[in-house]
């Protein structure tokens, strides 16, 4: 069931278009991910969605209520914002019930549900506090108890994680998807660490240049990209470029390719094939190229190669290795000297080209 | 000797007494009409958006451009025709115009400082504009807005020449009282007026000092 539509989004700041032919359909109780890098149009369109920009063209509804054209206050589309903007002046269940006083809910009312939500985020016996005397993540709490206090029709959450330090990020994190999957609440975040899309979002919509480059679930933007950016983006480290068709079978059988991976206008395409894939798919061995043991016909790269540099990453090393014009980074579990000959082999699922 | 000279200005029907008075009657009344104007022209001259936002400034600013002499002799004649020469109302005028200066140049660098965030997730949850502006935006912005009126009250109290022009001979503030004083040789009496007005700008000087945010100076002007 669709709730918050978004048809046909324009939005733009004088001359320069930062959204451009937005289409997102949001499914009730589901969590989207923007996903992208800084200046994609991804805090735009959650400024776009509150009313606090003005849009070009297209139109935005939650249900069949048309929302595009409302004054911010009225669209009922809270926001947990990426600086949290707590009140000052307030304490805690002053910040928390703002909402709720603004709707001129009784006295008695307003103190039951903010007791209600601060149990629900974990604050208990806080209430009394001055918001500056909190912990960030304390204070993110704060702003996601306070976005929810009115029961919005969606939730936007704005770089909620990206003040916190990592280790607190890390449980906040499950913290919000828990308390999402709980309440059930429909909700839009924003994000350029793609960690946090995967772990939290049912979906995950990917920007670039104020568009949607990709929509899916974790695991289809993950294992399917459908374009160079959102392979790219999700962390398919090594990148080769080939000028033509010829040169990129020099290098990969494309007889192990499965029909899937080839795109409709794969034979005869103007720009050069761009291969990616990750460094973790990356098979490193220090054996011979010939060797029996390497004999593996899913694999549609096999190349040679010089180690170059090896860089500790904590639960295994990445090793940078020199493949003729090409440098590869893979994944490994030992440290290896600078100069070692090794082989490299990629299983065809791994590689993505466009 | 001694005391005998403070008995007769704090003498409750001494000109002292009636002057500290009006002194502080006109201070108080300059500082509402400052108020009036410089709250909601500060908010709106804070914001980027703001049409002739450089030429309302400026308008502040003119009528300390010029020397103050030729500035209150010319309002005194334009007073003069609407009858406000002499009244109390003109000297709260004159002293405004001076202090609009400070109260709005101040108050633009208080609401610029509040952060714009504040006011969005107030809206955010379902406050209008003006529900915002009293609850959110206001209490940001209070401690430069006190620090204005403090100022405002201080330059009144020690205003002189537009309240020569304006005022005199009906209107006698301390600072005229002192100047006629001294004019008439009662040095004595014109040291303790200008003791007590002293102690105002020393007391709220200090008070001033726990207001003013460094960061908002350096809005000042922005």
């Amino acid at each position: 069931m669709t709730h918050l539509l978004i048809e046909n989004l324009h939005a733009s700041y004088g001359d320069k278009v930062i959204l451009n032919n937005i289409n997102l359909a949001v499914a009730q109780g589901e969590m989207i991910a923007l996903l992208g890098p800084s200046g994609c149009g991804k805090t735009t369109l959650l400024n776009a969605l509150c009313g606090f920009m003005p849009i070009q063209s297209g139109c935005i509804s939650i249900g069949d209520r048309k929302i595009s054209t409302l004054a911010a206050e009225k669209r009922n589309i809270t926001m947990v914002f990426q600086s949290y903007a707590l009140w000052p002046h307030m304490t805690v269940s002053q910040n928390i019930g703002y909402g709720l006083k603004v709707q001129k809910v009784e006295r008695a009312e307003i103190e039951t549900r903010v007791n209600e939500l601060l149990s629900i985020v974990n604050l208990e016996g806080l209430q009394d506090e001055k918001v500056t005397a909190l912990s960030g993540g304390q204070r993110q709490r704060v702003a996601l108890a306070r976005a929810l206090a009115i029961r919005p029709d969606v939730l936007v959450l704005d770089e909620p994680l990206s003040n916190l330090d990592a280790k607190v990020r890390l449980n906040v994190r499950h913290e919000i998807k828990a308390l999402q999957k709980k309440l059930g609440f429909t909700s839009l975040i924003v994000t350029h660490d793609q960690e946090e899309a995967l772990v939290m979002a049912d979906r995950i919509a990917v920007l670039n240049q104020g568009q949607i480059e990709q929509l899916g679930t974790p695991e289809e933007i993950y294992h399917q990209p459908k374009t160079a950016f959102v392979a790219d983006f999700m962390g398919a480290n090594n990148k080769l470029t080939f000028s033509s068709l010829a040169s990129l079978q020099q290098q990969i059988s494309l007889s192990s390719l499965t029909q899937s991976k080839m795109q409709p206008s794969f034979s005869n395409k103007s720009t050069p094939y761009q291969v990616f894939f990750r460094s973790e798919d990356v098979g490193l061995t220090t054996l011979s190229q010939d060797h029996p043991k390497l004999h593996n016909e899913t694999d549609a790269i096999r190349i040679l190669g010089d180690v170059q540099q090896s860089a500790f990453l904590g639960g295994s090393y990445q090793i940078s290795v020199r493949c003729g014009k090409h440098t590869i980074q893979a994944d490994h579990h030992e440290n290896l000297l600078e100069g070692t000959p090794v082989t490299l082999c990629v299983p065809a699922g791994a590689l993505h080209i466009f | 000797m001694g005391v005998k000279y403070w008995h007769q200005v704090f003498n409750p029907y001494s000109d002292v007494s009636s002057a500290l008075i009006s002194s502080v009657f006109i201070a108080v009344l300059t500082v509402i009409v400052c108020l009036l104007v410089s709250v909601p022209a500060g908010y709106a001259l804070s914001k980027r958006s703001m049409p002739f936002r450089a030429f309302w400034m400026l308008l502040f600013l003119i009528p300390q451009a010029f020397p103050n002499l030729t500035v209150y002799i010319n309002i005194a004649r334009i007073f003069y025709d609407f009858g406000l020469n002499g009244t109390l109302l003109g000297v709260v005028l004159v002293h405004s115009v001076h202090g609009l200066m400070f109260s709005v140049w101040i108050s633009v660098a208080a609401f610029s400082s509040t952060d714009p965030m504040l006011e969005r997730a107030s809206r955010n949850l379902g406050a209008g504009p003006i529900y915002t502006f009293f609850h959110i935006v206001l209490p940001q912005a209070m401690p430069g807005i006190i620090a204005s009126c403090i100022f405002v009250f201080l330059e009144s109290l020690d205003e002189f020449t537009g309240t020569f022009f304006v005022g005199a001979p009906d209107i006698t503030t301390l600072p005229l009282l002192l100047y006629t004083a001294s004019m008439e040789g009662n040095y004595q009496i014109a040291s303790i007026t200008a003791l007590i007005l002293l102690v105002p700008s020393i007391g709220f000087m200090i008070i001033i000092n726990k207001f003013m945010k460094p960061e908002m100076l350096s809005k000042l002007g922005k």
